[in-house]
């Protein structure tokens, strides 16, 4: 069971990578313009030099065979050479991936932290709490995060001077204060879902006949909460927060440029414009990677959380 | 300190001057109002020097640095960067002029061009710099095999040899004046043959690095922090003493986040340019803005090969009837000047006296409206339509042809935009497919070293790398091509500025601003490069810390 589960996952993964690697690179080849182009600034270059720079990146082949030549050197390890940087991909991946997953984690957990708690809290305590987490969630879900981070910046650097308005720290110290404002904006309308299904949920589950049951036995309360509600409630609740955490992978862009870190989406946006094929495939396959493997946990919580789900089905 | 602000004080100096008519130098004995006024009078080229050490500064460009190569640095980052660590044969001091740098130049004949190796300049890691380092640093730019940017630079050049213990002699096919300016620029800058045969295709990134002569040298460049330069103890010139001790060269692409980089200090400075919120700096506690002479040009490329721009007349219009002032306040901020010629006037390096005289002499560009419908039914284009290639996605490059919108309309023509992503913008330049159609599109242009023909040849020369609507004009090849011969720099000025003046009224472009170079510094900062000099020759051995 456990070992069809992760084989059926791993094809899974293979076949997106494949899949997406193709549209992209295909994309890119029919999208105007050209790096040669991008690289030199607009400038005119002599015939013989665009001549050599062509031949260098096999630019002067047909589409297959392009594509074919980075799959071939994909396979066997190689990610290619960034036209812009001169750099090997993997180095510059390597260099970036850490600013991205640091932010995303960072985001991840002020969600389930910030908006399970409180959702939880909405939930068993109506009137002024309840009332409250519904008006905080219905702001800061209509907040982009690009908004939302200029207003951090405003009031956190800016006025009060307790964050750093851009960069990337130096120590881990350093690194956790520098993220702190990003993480923030990036988690704040994600966490608003996620208050809002998990107050829902928690709701739904209070109300059900086992649970007043419960209560009509005496169960003390907080046992009640965590046997009967919470553990039914979670669910739902795994669920919105996996597909949120998920789709942070690609948001995480807008944020990494409005505080200037030098993370994996902000160079996808630049590496797409100067239409640097190797970097946006690189780059394009890690995301894709995360977000598969993000879902398998989910599809694993599933599993822990309800012993009836059998591993690799879906929840009812 | 802006330009608005110093104005008051630069109408006070120049009364005080006419009081005073005796004691105003050597122009004294003329009536002050015959005096030259520099176009560029209120703007500063350098900043009060540095006195205090500092640790770091974060210096800020506005994308991350791609390469150190010069043979490919040809945007505001790469020269920035390499311009902090690199030094070329010859010196663009921030004033323009070109002065010795690694070498002495002699013309012993037209043809021929012997530099001389200034004794003692040594590389980072104190190897001397030989004649052999300037012919391989040469020989790379010429070379298509290369793929670099400025092969077309050398077209007049014969050989580069080898003649003398430390002498590099350059044999041309035909006189050629600008040369010397290239080579005070990113063509010119010269490094190490061994390390950058033995890096080859890696010289330059930040697998390989690089190997210079300036007072910076480079200490890392990662993916994730930007360029790492820090003082070169070695450094063989000992009359420049940097006082910082590293500078991060950072992207920051976003003018949100640069803007709140410089209030909060986490910028130390930067040349960003085009800021809409300048004034927002400008009045913050912990920034000083310094405004120094340009050398770009904000101009409308006509690409048109037909139809109503192709009438010097329609584009006279044009020009008469643009409101320059409401760009220079809604787009530059108050951080350009009111064009009269194609150059900017920050790009008088030399002969600046004759350039200064047939600057003034010029009209300026301003706004007519009576006299450009005139024009316009004179021309018969009343009711055409002009097709401007546009992109929404770049704020100054949308305002600026809503201005040409506006402009066209008020003269009854009309105007249909073809507008694209701010990545596609670049085709318009590159690809005439896309400029298929095009009658214009909005350009901020710069030419190599401070020479207003750096920009004009590029643009009126039938062969120019920017002619994009064919244009030729006999009397304006001829002009220049005889100023590219011309060795006495007074005699060139005269020549060039003809060219300028006839390029101001047939409007091969049409100008419209010519953007100052703004330089932003924390305010306990002071010593860099004003001007836009900064781009091609050191800008930070002033640079320090203020008490």
């Amino acid at each position: 069971m456990r070992w069809r589960f992760l084989a059926r996952r791993l094809a899974m993964l293979v076949a997106s990578l494949l899949v997406a690697s193709f549209v992209i690179f295909g994309a890119l080849y029919l999208a105007p313009g050209n790096p040669i182009t991008a690289l030199s600034g607009g400038r005119a270059l002599p015939a013989a030099s665009l001549r050599v720079l062509e031949q260098r990146y096999h630019l002067n082949q047909p589409f297959l065979a392009q594509y074919w030549y980075w799959l071939d050197n994909a396979l066997h390890g190689n990610l290619g050479i960034s036209i812009t940087l001169q750099e090997n991909v993997s180095a510059v991946i390597a260099g970036r991936m850490w600013t991205t997953g640091g932010l995303v984690l960072y985001a991840a957990l002020i969600i389930l932290v910030v908006g399970i708690g409180s959702g939880i809290l909405a939930a068993l305590r109506p009137g002024i709490a309840d009332t409250s987490v519904l008006v905080t969630t219905a702001v800061s879900a209509a907040v982009p995060s690009f908004v939302a981070a200029i207003v951090l910046i405003t009031v956190f650097s800016v006025k009060l001077g307790w964050f750093p308005a851009l960069g990337n720290g130096t120590s881990l110290g350093s690194n956790v204060r520098h993220l702190t404002l990003p993480a923030i904006a990036l988690a704040l309308s994600s966490l608003a879902i996620v208050a809002r299904v998990t107050r829902a949920a928690v709701r739904e589950e209070a109300d059900r006949e086992h649970v007043q049951t419960a209560i009509s036995r005496g169960i003390p309360a907080r046992q009640l909460i965590r046997r009967h509600i919470l553990r039914n409630a979670a669910i739902p609740i795994t669920t919105v927060s996996g597909i949120t955490i998920a789709s942070l992978i690609a948001v995480a862009a807008v944020v990494e440029t409005a505080f200037s870190l030098n993370g994996l989406g902000a160079y996808l946006v630049q590496a797409a414009q100067s239409k640097d094929l190797a970097v946006v495939q690189g780059i394009s396959l890690v995301l894709v990677v995360a977000f598969v493997l993000i879902n398998a946990i989910v599809d694993l919580l599933y599993a822990l959380l309800d012993p009836r789900v059998a591993l690799g089905s879906r929840a009812q | 300190m802006s330009r608005r602000k110093q104005l008051p004080a630069a109408a006070a100096a120049l009364a005080a001057c006419a009081l005073l008519a005796a004691g105003c130098g050597r122009s004294a004995g003329r009536p002050a109002s015959q005096q030259l006024v520099s176009p560029t009078k209120g703007l500063v080229t350098t900043t009060p020097a540095g006195t205090t050490s500092v640790a770091s500064v974060t210096w800020a460009v506005y994308r991350p640095v791609d390469s150190l190569d010069p043979i490919f640095a040809f945007d505001y980052p790469e020269n920035t960067a390499i311009s902090l660590m690199c030094e070329s044969l010859l010196l663009q001091a921030p004033d323009g002029t070109i002065r010795p740098g690694l070498a002495t130049v002699a013309n012993p004949s037209p043809t021929t061009m012997v530099f001389t190796l200034r004794p003692g300049v040594k590389f980072w890691d104190g190897a001397a710099v030989t004649p052999a380092d300037v012919v391989y640093s040469l020989d790379r730019q010429m070379n298509p095999a290369y793929g670099g940017f400025y092969g077309a630079v050398f077209s007049r050049v014969k050989s580069i040899a080898v003649t003398g213990a430390s002498q590099v002699t350059i044999s041309l096919r035909q006189p050629d004046y600008w040369l010397e300016g290239e080579l005070s620029s990113m063509p010119g800058i010269i490094m190490q043959k061994s390390y950058a045969t033995r890096q080859g295709k890696n010289y330059g990134t930040p697998a390989g690095g690089i190997m210079c002569t300036g007072p910076y040298e480079l200490k890392s460049w990662t993916a994730g922090a930007g360029i790492t330069a820090v003082v070169n103890p070695h450094y063989w010139n000992t009359a420049v003493r940097p006082r910082v001790q590293q500078i991060i060269v950072k992207g920051v692409s976003d003018a949100t986040s640069f803007t709140s980089g410089m209030l909060t200090g986490a910028i130390g400075g930067s040349y960003f340019f085009g800021l809409s919120n300048l004034s927002q700096l400008e009045h913050s506690a912990s920034v000083r803005v310094y405004q120094g002479p340009g050398q770009s040009t904000d101009a409308f490329i006509v690409s048109a090969t037909s139809g109503p721009l192709a009438s010097v007349k329609v584009r006279q219009a044009l020009s008469l009837a643009l409101d320059r002032k409401a760009i220079i306040s809604n787009v530059y901020d108050g951080a350009a000047l009111m064009p009269r010629w194609l150059a900017n006037p920050g790009t008088f390096g030399y002969g600046r006296s004759v350039f200064t005289a047939a600057y003034d002499k010029s009209p300026e560009l301003g706004q007519n409206l009576t006299l450009a419908r005139k024009l316009v039914s004179q021309a018969g284009a009343t009711g055409q339509t002009i097709t401007i290639g546009t992109t929404s996605q770049l704020a100054n490059i949308a305002s600026e042809t809503g201005a040409y919108q506006q402009a066209a309309e008020a003269i009854g023509l009309k105007v249909a935009l073809k507008s694209v992503s701010a990545a596609d913008y670049i085709n318009f330049f590159t690809d005439a497919k896309a400029r298929q159609g095009v009658d214009g599109f909005i350009t901020v242009n710069y030419g190599d070293y401070a020479d207003p023909a750096a920009l004009l040849t590029t643009i009126v020369l039938p062969t120019g790398s920017q002619n994009y609507d064919k244009f030729s004009n006999p009397q304006l090849t001829m002009l220049l091509n005889q100023a590219e011969g011309t060795a006495d720099p007074d005699q060139r000025a005269a020549l060039v500025a003809k060219a300028e003046q006839l390029a101001a009224r047939l409007l091969p472009w049409i100008p419209d601003v010519q953007p100052t170079n703004v330089l932003m510094l924390n305010k306990s900062l002071t010593g860099a490069v004003a001007s836009f000099s900064y781009m091609f020759a050191p800008w930070a051995d002033n640079l320090g810390g203020t008490r």
